[in-house]
């Protein structure tokens, strides 16, 4: 035991160094953990060296030591990855290292803005597809290895014919509802700039894409919001007008047969297109009414205020 | 500030029934019994609608649905007249003392980085459980005293780094216990230079230095810029500093616009995907900035955020969830119930009368019978779930949200020049909801997430301050 918790203490390699004990304060303090001998060893020496700025390989192996109890220790992670740098360590050894980490602890910020750092300095990403990969095996929705992985497009030019596309759309094949592959083809294909919503194969090529899922389960709500997110953004040659998907939402919502609707969304677009023309705002109604009784009451609010938006239905009063 | 009129006493639980044609015992005698008070079968029958394919998505929603509905329709513990499980007040209490005493055994290692978030999670809830949390006074002060670095901002421990989100936690933890010795912790100037460091070019805030650049960086960053009322200018060295006149507003709102995403809802950082928690972060940061109804439709798409904030809530696991297609969890009753209030007063005119858009009844029937953890108190995610500090804070954060309306009374001595906005909230009424009187939380302020009195307490004594 004794040996086992002087591992830095009883090191010839460490007998430069003072370590500093943490301090609590002067009284009792709240929250106070009550640490395992290794990692409160581990903390006086990594404060210690961290006062001195020491950047070294002994110092590099500190916080290994520390990440490997600790993952979530933000300090760690910005101070190994100032000593990879000053000390010019290996930076592929570290992404191997790295992978059984982030592998290990998933919900996990600090992982994911180290491997950034690493992997920008690097210059290549190189099996960073692969890994991401594994990593959606695990939680094919983990918001920080999406943003990571929409950081790396852009950092090393992913848009097109590098297989970005294609990983989105096996992903989509498996789970037509995952919201974060959703979001990473929106940015795959119009994140490059503006001029992206005004491309019309491209914009034909996405509503094409969206409607296709929405067959495959009309109730899914992401490939909707895909598609009113298209009728808010493209704009010039490629820009779609509500009206357009007037037929499309009426397959799945149709007010002359208002006990089948097999979308709610559906039912919500067709509210929007409705409410575009005054002579439609009764129809519009009945839309919403639909929403708010039967097919969504849970945001029965929401459909009201709508509702109270309409030109000739009560106006802003039928919102109260 | 109209905060008194919020507390629980017994004369607005008659108001509240005022409009019953029963006189109140009458009233009770009948509730009273559980099996006489109905569930409407929104919260107990399956939504009207479902795909036949299967996906992991969609058996997951189904897993959680089973979860759910159990508790919804035979709600556990004592009830309420409405039939729905009690808020167990004493239990989370001394579950919260708990979790902010400590000492917690070595597997809580992880919360080393993290334990000014124990204090101010565990601070905030046991705040709305109305409890008198001054007497930690000196041990906050102690125990924040070694967080604080000389170069500015609090870190996760002694001797760690500083970093926003840690700040953000230390500064509200110290402000909670309040008075002049707890405030006078706070190392101003300095802090003012360290923030200076996170303030971006761009606009944005990073999180600490070399640390990422996301939507918490900005909310928590305008949080302590408004309560410690620090000047808007920026310190000389600072990286966002070009021509010599930017401020910490400089680009701010635009970075926070290029957070909004196509679906309408808001990212941790542009182009990421639509989540409740930095819709929260982006709503609050701008109204601290500004008048809601001016900044908000300034800088956002209010009718695709509205509607994609609405369709968070579902039925009949009626909290919310945080993204598209993903589950409800207790702490989105903060996250997306907290945007509610910002909302109400971005849309409101002196004309309009405020209205709810979406359900209080479910996320208290969400919160109340799924969200507690009956036998030793404290909140959670969902009933497979350990409850922990932090979903105890959002969870009865949200339950402020449900039970209050919150309003903006744009004054002009509320000025954008000193990041006031936030000092223009009050608790305007109690909501007709399906709340005991035992079962009433004490509010929080809907931007800082703290008892009013104490926010204000705070700026004021800083105001008082000529410089630093």
């Amino acid at each position: 035991m004794l040996e086992k918790m002087a591992k830095y203490s009883n090191a010839e390699e460490w007998a430069d160094i003072v370590p500093i004990p943490q301090d609590d304060g002067p009284g009792q303090p709240l929250a106070a953990i009550a640490y395992s001998d290794d990692y409160v060893e581990a903390m006086s020496y990594l404060r210690a060296v961290m006062a001195n700025n020491e950047m070294s390989e002994r110092a590099l192996h500190l916080t290994e030591d520390i990440i490997r109890m600790n993952p979530a220790h933000y300090t760690v992670w910005l101070y190994r990855s100032r000593i990879l740098f000053a000390t010019s360590s290996s930076l592929p050894a570290e992404i191997t290292w790295l992978n059984t980490i982030a592998l290990k602890y998933q919900k996990n910020y600090q992982i994911w803005h180290h491997r950034h750092t690493i992997v920008d300095a690097l210059n290549s990403c190189t099996g960073e597809q692969d890994f991401l990969s594994q990593m959606f095996e695990l939680d094919m929705k983990n918001y920080h290895v999406w943003s990571y992985r929409q950081w790396l497009v852009k950092r090393f030019d992913l848009w097109e014919g590098k297989g970005e596309l294609e990983a989105v759309e096996s992903i989509l094949e498996r789970d037509v509802r995952n919201n974060s592959a959703w979001n990473h083809r929106w940015y795959l294909v119009f994140g490059r700039g503006e001029s992206c919503f005004e491309d019309k194969e491209r914009v034909r090529r996405e509503v094409d894409y969206a409607k296709e899922a929405i067959h495959l389960a009309p109730q899914n709500q992401s490939p909707w919001n895909y598609i009113r997110g298209l009728i808010r953004q493209t704009k010039g040659p490629a820009a779609l007008s509500l009206a357009s998907f007037k037929q499309f939402a009426s397959e799945f919502a149709s007010l002359d047969d208002p006990d089948n609707v097999t979308s709610s969304h559906a039912l919500d677009l067709l509210a929007e297109i409705l409410a575009e023309r005054e002579g439609d705002a009764a129809d519009a109604a009945k839309a919403l009414d639909l929403l708010a009784k039967k097919y969504d009451p849970i945001r029965e609010n929401y459909w009201k205020y709508r509702k109270s938006l309409l030109v000739g239905q009560g106006g802003v009063k039928a919102a109260a | 500030m109209a905060m008194e009129n919020t507390t629980n006493s017994s004369d607005s639980r008659i108001e509240e029934l005022s409009d019953s044609e029963l006189p109140t015992s009458e009233m009770e005698q009948v509730a009273m019994s559980a099996e006489e008070v109905s569930i409407p079968s929104l919260f107990t029958s399956h939504p009207p609608i479902k795909d036949n394919l299967v996906t992991i998505t969609s058996e997951m929603q189904g897993e959680t649905l089973a979860e759910l509905l159990p508790y919804l329709m035979e709600p556990e513990g004592d009830l309420n007249v409405f039939g729905i499980s009690s808020l167990i007040r004493k239990k989370h209490t001394r579950y919260l003392r708990h979790m902010l005493e400590g000492p917690f055994p070595p597997q809580f290692v992880a919360a080393d980085a993290t334990r000014p978030w124990m204090l101010y999670w565990a601070l905030a809830a046991m705040t709305m459980l109305d409890v008198d949390v001054s007497e930690y006074r000196e041990r906050i002060i102690s125990t924040c005293t070694p967080f604080q670095n000389k170069t500015g901002g609090f870190g996760g421990g002694h001797g760690q780094f500083s970093h926003i989100a840690t700040s953000y936690a230390s500064v509200l933890s110290i402000v909670m216990v309040g008075g002049q010795e707890a405030l006078d912790l706070i190392d101003r100037k300095a802090m003012w230079h360290w923030l200076g460091q996170m303030k971006q070019k761009n606009g944005g805030f990073s999180v600490c230095e070399g640390g990422e650049i996301d939507i918490r960086g900005a909310y928590c960053s305008m949080t302590i810029i408004s309560l410690l009322n620090l000047p808007l200018e920026l310190p000389a060295n600072s990286p966002a500093q070009v021509n010599g006149d930017e401020t910490f507003l400089t680009n701010l709102e635009e970075w926070v616009s290029s957070c909004q995403t196509y679906e309408g809802g808001i990212a941790g950082a542009p182009n990421n995907e639509a989540h409740g928690a930095y819709a929260f972060c982006a709503l609050a940061c701008l109204a601290i900035i500004d008048t809601p109804s001016k900044i908000i439709p300034r800088c956002l798409n209010m009718p695709s955020l509205i509607s994609w904030l609405s369709s968070q809530q579902h039925a009949p696991d009626s909290g919310f969830a945080g993204r598209t297609n993903k589950l409800v969890d207790g702490c989105y009753s903060h996250w997306v119930g907290g945007c509610w209030p910002i909302i109400s007063a971005a849309l409101s005119s002196s004309s309009q009368p405020q209205t709810d858009l979406w359900s209080r009844e479910g996320l208290i029937r969400f919160i109340l019978c799924c969200c507690q953890q009956q036998k030793q108190g404290g909140l959670r995610d969902k009933p497979s779930k350990n409850p922990d500090s932090y979903h105890s804070c959002y969870v009865l954060a949200g339950l402020s949200t449900a039970q209050h309306y919150f309003g903006f009374q744009d004054q002009e001595s509320f000025s954008v020049v000193r990041a006031s906005a936030g000092f223009g909230w009050s608790i305007t009424g109690r909501a007709d909801v399906i709340c005991d009187e035992d079962d009433w939380v004490k509010p929080v302020h809907p931007l800082f997430v703290v008892p009013f009195e104490r926010a204000v307490e705070c700026r004021k004594y800083f105001e008082e301050r000529e410089g630093f």
